[in-house]
């Protein structure tokens, strides 16, 4: 059965780049929706309808959203109430048992078991602003010169995506624009600041007496540079004008100079990340410069090198070898240390180390900010090696090195490390590497001064896994408050005797093991063995009976038992980075084959960002429908 | 460049330098009488706090026969002295949507939040407010928030108040020299001219054409930026010819320093003058500012008595030290006095709301004062912290007496009183012609 699931896949994945499937509904499906819907139209739509939703929740409307698995969490915490007996509620009319399990068995059909390979959509990557950090590394990326006007602008929140990059909460209002209309003051005059600016690739401009009036050379290459693709007649026209009649107002060609770069700098086309709309179909592959910007916006963070624009212009990057090299080539450059401290940071949400999450400094002096950001390099130290030496994901996990400067080893307390610089060095203990042995992570999931196994549980099963358990069933507080003054019992005891209550134990059984091998890091990720004079207790046993201790069992038992989940999770969070989206049902066939190339090829980590590269949602492109869909959260 | 404002070239670029312990806008009560010779306007604010507050702890100590408030309680004290300006209202909620991260979003849009589409359901009511009487002045409106802190300052809903439409968040100021440059300062240099929005207008159009009717909604942001930029240029070249007949503009104005104080106590005074220099200048009428994000777990620890992070101490039926965000190295004896910690951080707040009434019932607006022509909201989307509960919000209305408001009294309406009533009351006050908002049909009664 297996093989044959396998098998298929593939045959998917070949198939993916040329044909279009469209599902067409066959009679016995439309009648098992019926059913489905009669049932649950007659149990459910009482309370959770479009007037009145009870727990936020409509069914009749979410009936009408087909495929059901469009919305796969609001249908997965309905079948988690139904299978829990939670709902109907107890003063409403109940189903038979047998309804109860015939709803459950049709519901299943539509989303545990859903047919993925009926689907073929790459989604819509919609215009979207630069977000801050993408603005600050193009700037830089464009004048040669590092700069950071950002930290001036409002900070970028983040929505569902959890990524900053994510097109729909990145927003432009007046405020921002006002912003963008400062830096690029700031950043001409820095530019413009000598008579003789020499930028870089080729970019000069000549402010003595004596050279020519005109912009050019420099304006052709500095509007498609800027823009990011080959300038139209038009444009530079457009452009050439503005200089001119600077000029010959002013008489300055400093003033000429800089207004051109201003309006530039503020312009759509400079702000902005947009594609191009092929007109010939609903679904289309993406042009070659479009391309080279997802390329570079994924692994740099940045705007395309002159090389991957010049092979954009030869027509060359739908050439596959030579797209392959180019990910190579890129992922040695230091930009694309982005992968590590923006997507590792954005995932696993050590970005917050330092700035959101700290230690109050008065009563904490050993918290500096040069050990937390010690910390949050660590981490993005160890994805980096790992996707630059092509190392495999299950790397990512059981490492037994990590890297480190003196400040972060006194910290951890391992000794004979000297000096700022961070460096790798081979550990001695099992329970330190991977990452689930990062400083930053045990602290990002700890309350201040204090661990909870149930937020890092919670965080290993919904962050690394990416099988978040669902929320708690109505009326259930983290613990029952008699359990939790008990002084007497240490937090392992007291999990066990919460789990004891049947409605808690069908989530807590996954989510406490987890964090409970964990308790021997401490809220800032010292690991040690006794606390408050007890020696701390990181035994714990799987739902599945399978019994571990202490990190460096955890790791093995994530190896051992969800090494698909969190191979799977690494490729969806990169791949909704790379998109610069939040992902959608259809995107799972795409998330299917790159595990099954992974799985071919030992877990390589090469093999992800190529296969994310390759991805149909990344080479294509779907027109966005145009009637709202309705709302249901 | 002449058509920047400059009455801050001499002046106001002195900066304030690192002391701060002279509040900016002691200058500005030597404001007697109009500044622009024009009618006074009516304005409005909505300051939000997170986390609710302990059950009880907002009903007024001694009310009279009929409704007057005679003395509030020992944890409003601070507001004790603009009691007289104040509407207390019990029993209101907000039905859509409440709690820590939807009803932050949501608390001024009356809609429903959805975190997959991000959208609070609604135009929020300060935006509607902000269309209509934003057009004459030179901000729009004015959102102001402090910096956020612990775990949360990074979440959409809960950093989220003001929504330009239902999906697009209005953008938030923290800094204050950054608010204050707005309003007074614009760039000596690089002032986009109207060849300069003419080539950007065109660029903008050349994109549209790529785009067809998708991504419309992005292309419109930068559209309505650009609108923004030739307003405020518009307004520099007039607010500047008004600044030169102002001595007290010109001379007195101070910018605040660049940064963030250390200090959260002046760092929140700093923003509220801020908003009152607004509306005293007639910058804008509109203003949000949030007080903290929602679920904030910032440290109050520099409260007197006072341990542990706010959203923590809401929690103040456990005391172990070891439930949601406690930090485990702090217990407390008594649900009293982990409850007392938490009505202490409430009550720090109504100190700095207590100080922005201070300011704006001291600028006189001809027989009447700035505080009479404003009305503002204060409250949370949250009653009972510990129980998360969402009815009964604390909410109060302060200021309004020359808008059709008659403060100064308690108003114990029935079970689940729409707040969104009170917020159409508030747009008619602003000449907004409008049958609906969100879940209100009419007006909340009782406020004349």
């Amino acid at each position: 059965m297996e093989t044959m699931k396998t098998y298929l896949l593939i045959a998917v994945g070949l198939f993916s780049m040329t044909i279009t499937v469209q599902a067409q509904p066959q009679p016995e499906v439309a009648f098992k929706n019926r059913l489905l819907e009669r049932d649950l139209v007659h149990y459910c739509a009482d309370c959770h309808n479009a007037n009145e939703s009870h727990g936020q929740l409509d069914v009749v409307s979410l009936l009408k959203q087909q495929p059901l698995i469009r919305n796969k969490q609001n249908w997965l915490i309905i079948t988690d109430r139904i299978r829990g007996g939670e709902m109907p509620p107890k003063d409403a009319e109940q189903p038979t048992s047998v309804e109860r399990q015939k709803m459950l068995s049709l519901l299943a059909d539509e989303i545990e078991n859903f047919d993925y390979s009926s689907i073929r959509d790459p989604g819509y990557e919609p215009t979207r602003r630069l977000s801050n950090i993408e603005y600050d590394n193009t700037i830089s990326d464009l004048f040669g010169i590092k700069l950071r006007p950002s930290s001036k602008f409002p900070n970028d929140l983040s929505g569902n995506s959890g990524f900053d990059n994510s097109a729909n909460t990145l927003f432009l209002q007046p405020q921002l624009f006002e912003r963008f209309v400062h830096a690029a003051d700031e950043i001409s005059n820095l530019i413009l600041s000598n008579d003789n600016s020499h930028l870089h690739n080729g970019l000069s401009i000549n402010l003595r007496d004596g050279a020519r009036v005109t912009p050019d050379p420099f304006l052709e290459t500095f509007l498609s540079r800027a823009f990011r693709r080959p300038v139209t007649a038009h444009e530079r026209d457009r452009y050439r004008r503005l200089f001119i009649a600077t000029y010959q107002k002013t008489g300055n060609r400093r003033l000429a100079y800089k207004k051109l770069i201003d309006t530039v700098l503020i312009s759509p086309q400079f702000l902005f990340k947009t594609e191009d709309i092929l007109n010939s179909d609903d679904t289309f592959r993406i042009n070659q410069f479009n391309l080279a910007n997802r390329l570079s916006y994924f692994l740099w963070a940045s705007m395309p090198d002159k090389e991957l624009f010049e092979l954009a212009r030869q027509n060359k990057l739908s050439d596959h070898a030579i797209l392959q090299k180019q990910i190579t080539r890129m992922l040695l450059s230091p930009k694309a240390d982005t992968i590590g401290t923006i997507f590792g940071g954005q995932w696993l949400g050590f970005e917050h180390l330092g700035t959101r999450i700290r230690m109050d400094p008065i009563d904490n002096p050993w918290c500096t900010d040069t050990l937390m950001d010690a910390m949050r390099q660590e981490t993005a130290m160890l994805i980096n090696h790992a996707f630059r030496e092509n190392k495999s994901a299950t790397e990512l996990l059981l490492a037994n090195y990590t890297f480190i400067n003196e400040e972060l080893a006194k910290h951890y307390r391992i000794s004979n490390v000297h000096g700022q610089e961070m460096r790798l060095i081979n550990l001695s203990s099992p329970h330190r590497g991977g990452l689930l042995g990062q400083g930053s992570l045990m602290a990002v999931t700890s309350f201040p001064g204090r661990t909870s196994p149930i937020v890092r549980g919670n965080w290993v099963l919904t962050t690394i896994l990416g099988t978040p358990p669902p929320p708690p069933p109505p009326g259930a507080a983290e613990f029952e408050p008699r359990v939790e003054r008990r002084r007497d019992l240490s937090t392992a005891e007291k999990l066990a005797l919460h789990r004891e209550d049947r409605r808690c134990a069908s989530c807590h059984d996954q989510i406490d093991p987890l964090g409970v091998a964990l308790e021997s890091f401490d809220f800032f990720g010292r690991h040690q063995v006794r606390s408050r004079g007890k020696t701390i207790d990181t035994r714990a046993t799987l739902p599945n009976g399978s019994e571990f201790e202490g990190p460096a069992g955890l790791k093995l038992a994530i190896v051992e038992e969800y090494h698909e989940e969190f191979v799977k999770q690494l490729t969806r969070k990169l791949l909704s980075y790379a998109l610069g989206r939040q992902l959608e049902y259809y995107d799972e066939p795409a998330i299917q084959t790159i595990y099954t190339d992974m799985v071919a090829n030992d877990y390589s980590l090469l093999t992800l960002v190529n296969g994310i590269v390759d991805s149909y949602p990344f080479q294509y492109k779907r027109l966005p429908e145009t009637e709202q869909e309705p709302t249901n959260e | 460049m002449n058509k920047s404002w400059r009455l801050t070239r001499r002046t106001a670029l002195q900066g304030f330098g690192a002391s701060l312990a002279l509040p900016l806008l002691e200058c500005m009560q030597d404001a007697k009488g109009n500044l622009y010779d024009q009618p006074s306007q009516a304005r409005m604010a909505f300051l939000y706090f997170p986390n609710g507050v302990a059950e009880g702890s907002w009903e007024p100590e001694r009310v009279s026969g009929d409704g007057r408030l005679e003395q509030l309680n020992k944890w409003m004290k601070p507001l004790e002295r603009h009691r007289k300006q104040l509407l207390i209202p019990r029993n209101i909620w907000t039905p859509r949507g409440n709690g820590h991260m939807a009803g932050t979003a949501t608390w001024l849009t009356g809609g429903e939040y959805s975190g997959r589409h991000v959208s609070a359901g609604g135009k929020s009511v300060d935006q509607l407010a902000a269309d209509h009487v934003g057009k004459d002045t030179l901000l729009n409106s004015l959102q102001l928030s402090v910096r956020g802190e612990g775990y949360f300052s990074k979440s959409l809903p809960r950093n989220t108040i003001s929504w330009l439409d239902e999906k697009t968040p209005a953008a938030r100021e923290i800094e204050p020299r950054i608010v204050f440059d707005q309003m007074f300062r614009t760039t000596d240099q690089f002032a986009p001219d109207n060849s300069v929005l003419d080539l950007v207008l065109e660029d903008a159009k050349s994109l549209q054409r790529q785009l067809g009717a998708i991504d419309r909604d992005k292309l419109e942001q930068y559209l309505t930026s650009i609108r923004a930029i030739e307003r405020r240029l518009q307004f520099a070249e007039e607010q500047s010819a008004r600044a030169v007949k102002n001595n007290l503009l010109s001379n007195r104005l101070q910018r605040p320093a660049p940064g963030i104080p250390q200090d959260h106590g002046q760092y929140m005074k700093l923003m509220l003058d801020m908003m009152v220099l607004g509306f005293w200048a007639d910058a804008t009428r509109v203003s949000t500012f949030m007080l903290d994000h929602g679920q904030s777990n910032r440290y109050f620890n520099f409260i007197d008595g006072v341990q542990g992070t706010w959203h923590a101490l809401s929690h103040y039926h456990d005391i172990s030290g070891e439930t949601e965000d406690d930090d485990g190295q702090t217990s407390w004896a008594s649900v009293e006095e982990k409850r007392g910690m938490y009505n202490a951080v409430t009550g720090w707040h109504h100190e700095q709301v207590a100080y922005l009434l201070d300011r704006l019932s001291e600028i006189s607006e001809g027989d009447s004062t700035l505080l009479d022509n404003s009305m503002i909201v204060y409250g949370s989307s949250l009653g009972d912290g510990h129980e998360h509960s969402a009815d009964n919000l604390p909410v109060l209305f302060a200021g309004g007496s020359n808008l059709n408001i008659r403060p100064g009294r308690y108003l114990d309406y029935e079970n689940n009183t729409d707040l969104n009533r009170y917020y159409l009351a508030m747009l008619h006050r602003m000449g907004v012609d409008i049958d609906r908002f969100g879940t209100a049909e009419d007006e909340l009664s009782g406020l004349t």
